[in-house]
């Protein structure tokens, strides 16, 4: 029998379902969300500011914010009540699965922008919640796990400082005593590179230093293994990077708090810590 | 160098698995594509044996050995055994002298005893930096690699693969926003350059020795792409940018043939039948038995013209039936079993085609690898053969009118994001110049600004 009549004969939904076609809800504007609603300013130019971000238009952010420093309005505010309210709003749709990766990036360039902007103005850098360092793993050129988590990062509002792939471990150091961080993360692709994060803790160790948390995460990273060693918390996923940071800043956690609480601190049900 | 103009295959229904139009022969006494399926085995050494040399040679021995005994006993023809080099193997040719050697001693054991037919696919890890000076060319990582491809041909290996970073700083940049420009940009052109760059020399290197240069897959892109696709409900990257990603992906990996290499092209390569398609030469291809690696939606689907068919990773442990060499390499082979049983009772063309409907209309990226699609994307890319970018678009526009068919025809169902996405991309390929240098001059301007990684200089632009 040819492929065609073959094909013909076939009832596709007894071999595979497009679970992602059959639960897909019906289109809304995604201002209209709840959710985003009570996230949203509701006043000029805050509004507008936020909604260029959800819109992911990294030039009417740009402009937006720029006629709002013309008018007077404070840099802090512009950050704090328009840009971050819509990243706030953005985050919030990608946990609930209507916005997509592309997405959260789009708007975190259209923020970044934004807040760039206002940095001129103010003369320095803004105030942040705090500064995580992000390095990949020595010997490992593979880097979108950690581009992820800094992009998250930064658009949880810390400074995120990324120091590339196939990071020395000295190099490493050298960054946790210069910027103090509350947290840093290393991503690695291989099993024969994650190794690289034990050699981390004790040379971190060494030299009397210690950083809240290690995040550790990448392709081939097993939670046993990171465990094996102090100072380390398995990251499942990219976009928990600026949760764990916000539980070690707001709640003081540790480390050793996390790897327990690790469900309740990302907010979700992660088989790895079941 | 030439270029594809033509197809191999005048019709698609001549493809199959185990039999390519231009088969290869290595040595101990191994063909590829020439009428059996070969079964392949690829494992990772475990942490802790890139401390030393002698724990990494030490490591590689016990894969090979493990995989030798596990063929025997269980009465395989054939197998190939790949290693993909670590960094530290890469970085240290001595290391990958003293591997390679140590493993091709095993296997001419197991052949001179067993008369077994066997393989060993070598590959280099690609160590280069582009954001590092003096950038992808030139370098100590570049010139590592170049030795480590010199030490693997010079002490045993069968044949040579790599895969090749150059772009993956830009088409990062276009997966992660969904960029189509960037990812056309990075993969089509930066990819294309950069593997000329790297495929002449190796080729000249495999010439110096009984060592075959096989191929070159996009890993380090079109597999980022599916990988931050992932499933049906994950949300990183849309599937029918992930497709058109594929198809260009095609157009880029087909330059490691038109600088020489013969196959069979590696297994991570999901472009591969597009490129058998053009080509003729043998494929390694990955599916159903990689789920140790990843996941994918398209494991049936992958095996129809593959010519090897590869497990594509596995940590080196044991599981409760073996060592995961032993035990993958089982999977493999009576995978491979049913392909040449198919073969010898003149059933290979109902296989190839229930292995691909089972996956076909599964997800957009199975449908434009299924192999009659494969082959319509090959000739898309041989209609402007001569130009890397021009052929690179034409891929990518054709997986996108193979998509709309499907839906048209209301056999394929796409989300918004991915409808969405296809449409975007579509627009944005059919605007783009039809002439390749205002395309790269328009990209240069634009990604050298927004990529600090982005090194033009690495492509001689």
């Amino acid at each position: 029998m040819k492929y065609e009549e073959l094909e013909d004969r076939m009832d596709q939904n007894l071999v595979h379902v497009r679970y992602n076609v059959e639960i897909e809800g019906p289109a809304i504007k995604p201002e209209e969300d709840d959710d985003v609603i009570s996230i949203l300013p509701t006043k000029e130019p805050f509004k507008s500011i936020a909604l260029a971000v959800l819109y992911e238009d990294r030039d009417a952010s740009l402009n937006n914010v720029q006629k709002a420093l013309n008018d007077g309005i404070s840099p802090i505010e512009i950050i704090n009540d328009g840009l971050m309210k819509g990243m706030d709003a953005v985050n919030v749709l990608y946990t609930k699965g209507f916005y997509f990766l592309p997405d959260l990036m789009l708007a975190g360039d259209g923020m970044m922008e934004g807040v760039k902007e206002c940095e001129k103005v103010l003369g320095h850098k803004s105030e942040t919640k705090g500064t995580a360092v992000s390095f990949v793993a020595e010997g490992d050129p593979h880097d979108i796990g950690k581009n992820l988590v800094v992009m998250f990062l930064r658009a949880g509002g810390y400074e995120a400082i990324d120091m590339g792939r196939d990071v020395p471990t000295t190099e490493v150091v050298k960054a946790v005593k210069e910027y103090k961080p509350i947290l840093l993360t290393g991503t690695a692709l291989m099993t024969t590179t994650m190794t690289v994060f034990p050699k981390v803790v004790a040379a971190l160790q060494k030299e009397g230093l210690e950083v809240p948390a290690i995040g550790c995460g990448g392709g081939a990273v097993r939670k046993d293994f990171v465990e094996s060693f102090p100072m380390s918390v398995y990251g499942v996923e990219a976009y928990h990077a600026p949760r764990l940071a916000d539980a070690i800043v707001k709640d003081h956690k540790t480390w050793k708090d996390i790897r327990k609480e690790y469900t309740n601190i990302v907010g979700e049900f992660v088989s790895e810590y079941s | 160098m030439k270029r594809f103009t033509k197809m191999a295959y005048k019709d698609p229904d001549e493809m199959v698995f185990g039999r390519a139009k231009y088969p290869t022969s290595q040595r101990w006494n191994t063909q590829i594509g020439a009428g059996y399926v070969v079964p392949e085995i690829k494992v990772a050494p475990v942490e802790g044996s890139e401390e030393s040399k002698e724990q990494m040679v030490s490591e590689c021995r016990n894969i090979t050995q493990s995989a030798c005994e596990r063929a025997v006993s269980i009465g395989l023809p054939a197998f190939m055994l790949e290693q993909e080099h670590i960094f530290q193997q890469t970085n240290n040719p001595g290391w990958t002298a003293d591997c390679t050697q140590a493993q091709a001693e095993i296997l001419e054991r197991y052949h001179d005893e067993y008369d077994i037919r066997v393989s060993l696919m070598a590959t280099p890890a690609d160590i280069r930096i582009e954001e590092r000076h003096p950038g992808l060319r030139g370098s100590d990582y570049d010139n590592k690699v170049m030795e480590s491809i010199e030490a693997s041909a010079a002490n045993g290996a069968s044949c040579v693969s790599i895969e090749t970073m150059g772009g993956k700083s830009v088409s990062d940049y276009g997966i992660a926003r969904g960029d189509p420009k960037a990812i056309l940009f990075g993969i089509g052109v930066l990819g294309s350059i950069d593997m000329e760059y790297m495929w002449k020399r190796i080729v000249d290197v495999c010439k110096k020795y009984d060592c075959r240069p096989a191929g070159d897959t996009d890993c380090a892109q079109a597999n980022t792409a599916m990988f931050m696709a992932g499933g049906l409900l994950d949300k990183d990257c849309s599937h029918t940018l992930a497709a058109l990603t594929r198809a260009i992906a095609g157009a880029r990996s087909l330059v490691a043939v038109e600088c020489g290499a013969i196959g069979p092209l590696k297994d991570c390569g999901y472009e591969n039948p597009i490129i058998k398609s053009i080509s003729g030469v043998p494929i390694c291809m990955e599916g159903k038995n990689a789920v140790c690696a990843h996941s994918d939606l398209m494991g049936n689907l992958t095996a129809s013209v593959c010519d090897v068919w590869s497990n594509e990773s596995v940590y080196h442990r044991q599981e409760m039936g073996g060592t995961t060499p032993e035990v993958w390499l089982q999977a493999t082979g009576y995978e491979a079993a049913l392909m040449n049983t198919a073969h010898q009772t003149g059933q290979e063309k109902t296989l190839r085609d229930l292995y691909t409907l089972t996956d076909k209309y599964r997800d957009p990226q199975a449908l434009v690898l299924a192999y009659d699609n494969a082959h319509r994307i090959g000739e898309a890319i041989v209609k402007y053969g001569k130009n890397p970018y021009l052929r690179s678009r034409a891929a990518a526009l054709e997986a996108g009118a193979i998509i709309n068919e499907a839906v048209d025809a209301k056999k394929m169902y796409l989300t918004r994001f991915e409808r969405d996405s296809l449409d975007s991309a579509l627009k944005i390929f059919e605007e783009l110049p039809t002439d390749s240098e205002q395309f790269i001059d328009e990209c240069l301007r634009k990604y050298s600004r927004k990529i600090a990684e982005f090194d033009p200089k690495s492509y001689e632009l």
